[in-house]
């Protein structure tokens, strides 16, 4: 729910992340309808070797220190709510993409993960992974104890099985069937318990286990028939995580319910996580409906990113008395970038002084210190929270009217017309743009923004549409301005699909800016073909500066933290969470990415009944609030 | 000289009679008149700035840069800031501020606090501000100007459309009537508040473009009412001796017919004001009407019922939303009263 204020739109980044694990994050329909590409590219022919090449270095990692907390007691139901009741419990197919998907997906264990602290690829389903002398195969050595949640042993057929499933057309799936065709080019076994995944381009290790990795189906419960999409709408497709569907209410609430002898409980990094005995996830069609069920104590946890819910509503004798904690903490997640897209094909914003100056024009500091309470901070660039491949040397262009005035003068914009916005020497031309976005909660920002902007003799004008139609005018390239947050993910900034020229001048890409470069081209096709990290960190700098310079992006905010506030009964690990954390009280392995953070938590069954006799007897704890800021920038 | 019918002047002596219509006319026209002259009394621009001798008048006129006035900016001047600042000088120079002088666009926002600020009035917000420290007054006030505006748009657009359409049915008769009749009944059938939601989400609506929509959906109601009096005043003798003088049929529609539906016309209208100021409200309320940042009563309706924590927000928009229905009712009241053949009926 925290999500919608994260993202104007959420748009997920597709091209790079292929196959496995970075499938597109949950969003609405109609959104994921436009990201659909039209057509899948014809099945390239595979040069798996025929037998197991003997020089394999087999990896595997069982030295990274473990980020659960030993204290952690398993049992107890975690009580949760969702604002509306998914449309199927498929993970791929029409409708799969809502907001239940998190659970539809990351009930699944991936065949590799990310440490959430050190960032090194840990074991899953996948015991061991090796790389192929080609540099675009990857080889994965299933865990052999590894089952499916209705007993059957996880194989390489399963495996084999994925890409069948993901590139056939009865799963009604247009971006898995192009992904699983674009971007893999092979999948083949070698024995029961290993496979080979070939790729279509070389990249750096962890990339290839980022995106050659298969979202493993089981080959045992699916049949590829005409009607799979109707006939599999309800049905629990079984999991290798933790938890699997248990008890479906239709309209009501989901449960997830825990595997007690799930194969992987004493694994070093899954052991002491997912503790609680049951996740019910209820339906509840209203926010602050949400919240008052949460005050009630029918709701265990609850995220209030939201300045609002965190300042107004997160207050009274509940929290003074220690029944309700509040958690504030940082991550080093990936940010969602999020700003003003100012089309460069537009007359005016084609010229690099008018963007200059409209970023300079933009007070977001004096919109953060008045309407957002001084929760937020400006976000620097474009891809925030990539590690090494950020570059910290940049920072976003600030409210400064002498620094506008210059730019706009050069750009021939020196005179202002009678109401004070400015207008080109030569043909009178105004200094006026429209803005369009699709997130009314977004109006308040916007107006301050606008209104901060006529100093500069900007003129804004706000064009507030239906998200999913804002988001189509936007994808074909009909604005001037466009205000609207992609969603962030994987493990390294994408480039291409924002800005290669491969994508300018057309509809339906998410070069959104029109950015047409021979030299950012040229650099992106180095980026993308680069094997090396170092290489490609460097190169990602060179491409944010002169992505900076050029100034099509203008960084609105960044909100590197999460909010919740639980009852005392819920646990947290001493250190709350993970780098990657981005909500403390997740139940399932995966938020964001790759990275395995969730199920860090515990439900005290005991203490919550002490906590409920205590607050019916007006007994008075210490209140909680933890600001955790060890990952701040 | 304009010649008033004994009729009229009975008319309008009935309505006078009638107090509460009577004075919520004059109550509401003097709102009108003053909504329209409302950049004299709220706004963030001095009616009169006297600087170095010289008389600045920024109302009405072109921006003034606060270079104007010797300050070190090039975007508008902040009259209040400048006013304080030429009071605390002690100079000779002086600034007149309008009565409210807050603009219904500006954000009066002050670092370290968060709107919505309440009333106050040592900050000068008289009904608080919105969330996004936009004065209440000020956007109430432009808000009922735009509202009005709007309504008497419709009005003149709808009665013009629908007298027309109406009269000639009427008139006519035959296949012509039937043929409207059957259209009109099709076309009011087309669920209009999905027409402007459709509309709304594909391009952003302005006044005008919102009118119209309004306009195509809104003129049916007022044929029907023509079409009968027209049908009933037709076949009246003055009408057949009209036309047996020679008087073609437009002279007999303006000449005869209309003057002696007008009372039909007359009453109706009160209604339609106040259907058009709660349609554009339910618009702007839901979010399909006026684009932000326009000074609505919808809009501040939407943020009011979303802050009940501050509810000066909600309470000064339904009280002034319920002070101006109240007022057209009663004039409408009024009206149907006054020309009411009928002297002495009563309504139960």
């Amino acid at each position: 729910m925290n999500r919608a204020l994260k993202r104007t739109v959420a748009a997920c980044l597709l091209a790079l992340l292929a196959a496995g694990c970075a499938e597109p994050p949950p969003q609405t329909e109609s959104e994921s309808d436009l990201q659909r590409k039209p057509g899948t590219p014809p099945i390239r022919p595979g040069s798996l070797p025929e037998t197991l090449p003997a020089d394999l270095v087999w990896l595997t990692n069982d030295s990274d220190p473990i980020f659960a907390s030993p204290q952690a007691k398993r049992g107890g139901t975690l009580r949760m709510w969702m604002l509306s009741f998914p449309l199927t419990l498929r993970r791929v197919g029409p409708d799969s993409n809502g907001g239940f998907a998190a659970y539809t997906r990351y009930v699944h264990m991936p065949l590799v993960a990310f440490h959430p602290q050190t960032g090194n690829p840990i074991p899953g389903v996948a015991s061991h992974w090796a790389f192929g002398a080609d540099g675009r195969t990857v080889y994965y050595r299933i865990d052999p104890d590894a089952r499916w949640s209705d007993g059957v042993p996880v194989t390489a057929d399963d495996v084999v099985f994925t890409l069948e499933f993901m590139r056939s057309k009865e799963i009604v799936a247009p971006w898995y069937n192009n992904q699983y065709t674009a971007e893999v080019i092979d999948i083949k076994r070698y024995d029961r318990y290993t496979v080979g995944v070939e790729g279509v381009s070389a990249k750096p290790h962890d990339e290839l286990l980022a995106t050659y990795q298969p979202q493993i189906v089981p080959a045992h419960f699916h049949e590829l028939t005409k009607n799979w999409v109707r006939e599999f709408n309800w049905l629990v497709e079984p999991s290798t995580g933790a938890y699997r569907i248990g008890e479906v209410r239709k309209g009501k609430y989901i449960q997830l319910e825990r595997l007690d002898d799930w194969w992987a409980n004493d694994r070093r990094f899954q052991k002491h996580r997912f503790n609680p005995d049951r996740v019910r996830v209820k339906v509840i069609r209203d926010l602050n409906v949400a919240f008052q069920h949460f005050m009630k104590g029918d709701i265990d946890t609850f995220q209030v990113v939201l300045p609002p819910l965190w300042h107004e509503k997160s207050k009274g004798p509940d929290f003074d008395k220690g029944y309700i904690a509040r958690y504030w903490y940082y991550t080093r997640g990936v940010e969602s970038p999020g700003g003003f897209f100012l089309n460069m094909d537009d007359p005016l914003l084609g010229n690099a002084d008018v963007r200059l100056g409209i970023a300079h024009s933009m007070n977001f500091d004096y919109v953060n210190q008045t309407v957002l309470r001084g929760d937020y901070e400006r976000l620097q660039t474009f891809n925030v929270g990539y590690g090494d491949y950020d570059n910290t040397q940049i920072r976003a262009r600030g409210f400064d009217l002498k620094a506008a005035d210059a730019h706009f003068a050069r750009a021939g914009f020196t005179r202002r017309g009678p109401d004070g916005i400015r207008v080109r020497d030569t043909d009178g031309v105004r200094l006026s743009f429209q803005v369009s976005y699709g997130a009314p909660q977004h109006t308040e920002r916007l107006v301050v923004l606008k209104e901060e902007a006529k100093k500069a003799g900007l003129e804004l004008v706000l064009e507030l549409k239906d998200g999913a139609s804002a988001f189509k005018q936007l994808q074909e390239k009909k604005h001037q301005i466009g205000w609207m947050t992609w969603q962030g993910s994987g493990i390294s900034p994408t480039y291409w699909e924002f800005f290669h020229s491969d994508n300018a001048h057309k509809a339906q890409t998410n070069n959104i800016v029109n950015f047409d470069d021979p030299e950012m081209d040229r650099l992106i096709d180095l980026f993308q073909a680069s094997t090396s990290k170092p290489e490609r960190v460097q190169l990602a700098h060179v491409i944010e500066q002169r992505l900076h310079d050029a100034g099509p992006f203008v960084p609105a905010f960044a909100v590197p933290y999460t909010r919740e506030i639980a009852w005392r009964w819920m646990h947290l690990p001493e250190r709350l969470g993970t780098r990657k954390t981005d909500l403390l009280f997740n139940p399932v392995d995966i938020s964001q990415g790759l990275y395995s953070s969730g199920g860090l938590f515990w439900i005290d069954v005991d203490e919550k009944q002490r906590v409920r006799e205590a607050r019916d007897d007006g007994v008075v704890f210490d209140p909680v609030f933890i600001k955790n800021e060890d990952n701040r920038h | 000289m304009i010649d008033i019918s004994p009729l009229a002047r009975k008319q309008w002596e009935r309505f006078r009679s009638i107090r509460r219509g009577y004075y919520s006319a004059v109550l509401l026209a003097f709102l009108l008149i003053v909504s329209c002259a409302a950049e004299l009394l709220v706004n963030s621009r001095a009616l009169i700035v006297s600087y170095e001798g010289n008389l600045y008048f920024p109302t009405y006129g072109r921006f003034l840069p606060g270079t104007t006035f010797g300050l070190s900016y090039e975007y508008e001047t902040n009259y209040r800031d400048l006013a304080r600042q030429f009071r605390e000088d002690g100079s000779s120079n002086w600034v007149l501020l309008a009565p409210v002088p807050f603009d219904p666009l500006e954000n009066d926002l002050l670092e370290g606090t968060y709107p919505p600020y309440a009333p106050s009035l040592t900050s000068g917000h008289l009904l608080g501000t919105d969330s996004t420290g936009r004065d209440i007054v000020a956007r109430l006030l432009y808000g009922f100007r735009i509202a009005m505006g709007f309504a008497l748009l419709l009005l003149a657009c709808n009665y013009a459309i629908g007298i027309a359409v109406g009269c000639a049915m009427g008139y006519w008769g035959g296949a012509f009537d039937l043929l409207f009749q059957r259209l009109i009944e099709v076309w009011s059938n087309v669920p209009f508040l999905y027409v402007i939601m459709i509309i709304a989400s594909v391009m952003v609506p302005n006044f005008w473009t919102l009118a119209l929509v309004m306009v195509m959906f809104g003129w049916m109601s007022m044929t029907w009412y023509m079409r009968t009096s027209t049908y009933k005043e037709k076949s009246r003798e003055y009408v057949q001796a009209a036309r047996a003088l020679g008087a073609g049929s437009t002279r007999i529609i303006a000449r005869h017919i209309l003057p002696n539906t007008v009372s039909v016309i007359v009453t109706f209208i009160p209604f339609s004001v106040a259907s058009g100021i709660t349609a554009l409200t339910a618009l702007d309320y839901l979010g399909f009407g006026l684009p932000p940042p326009t000074p609505s009563w919808g809009e501040l309706l939407a943020q009011g019922t979303e802050n009940l924590d501050h509810p000066w927000i909600v309470s000064s928009v339904v009280a002034a939303m319920v002070v101006v229905l109240l007022m057209v009712t009663y004039i409408g009241e009024a009206i149907r009263e006054a020309f009411d053949p009928k002297q002495f009926s009563y309504y139960e």
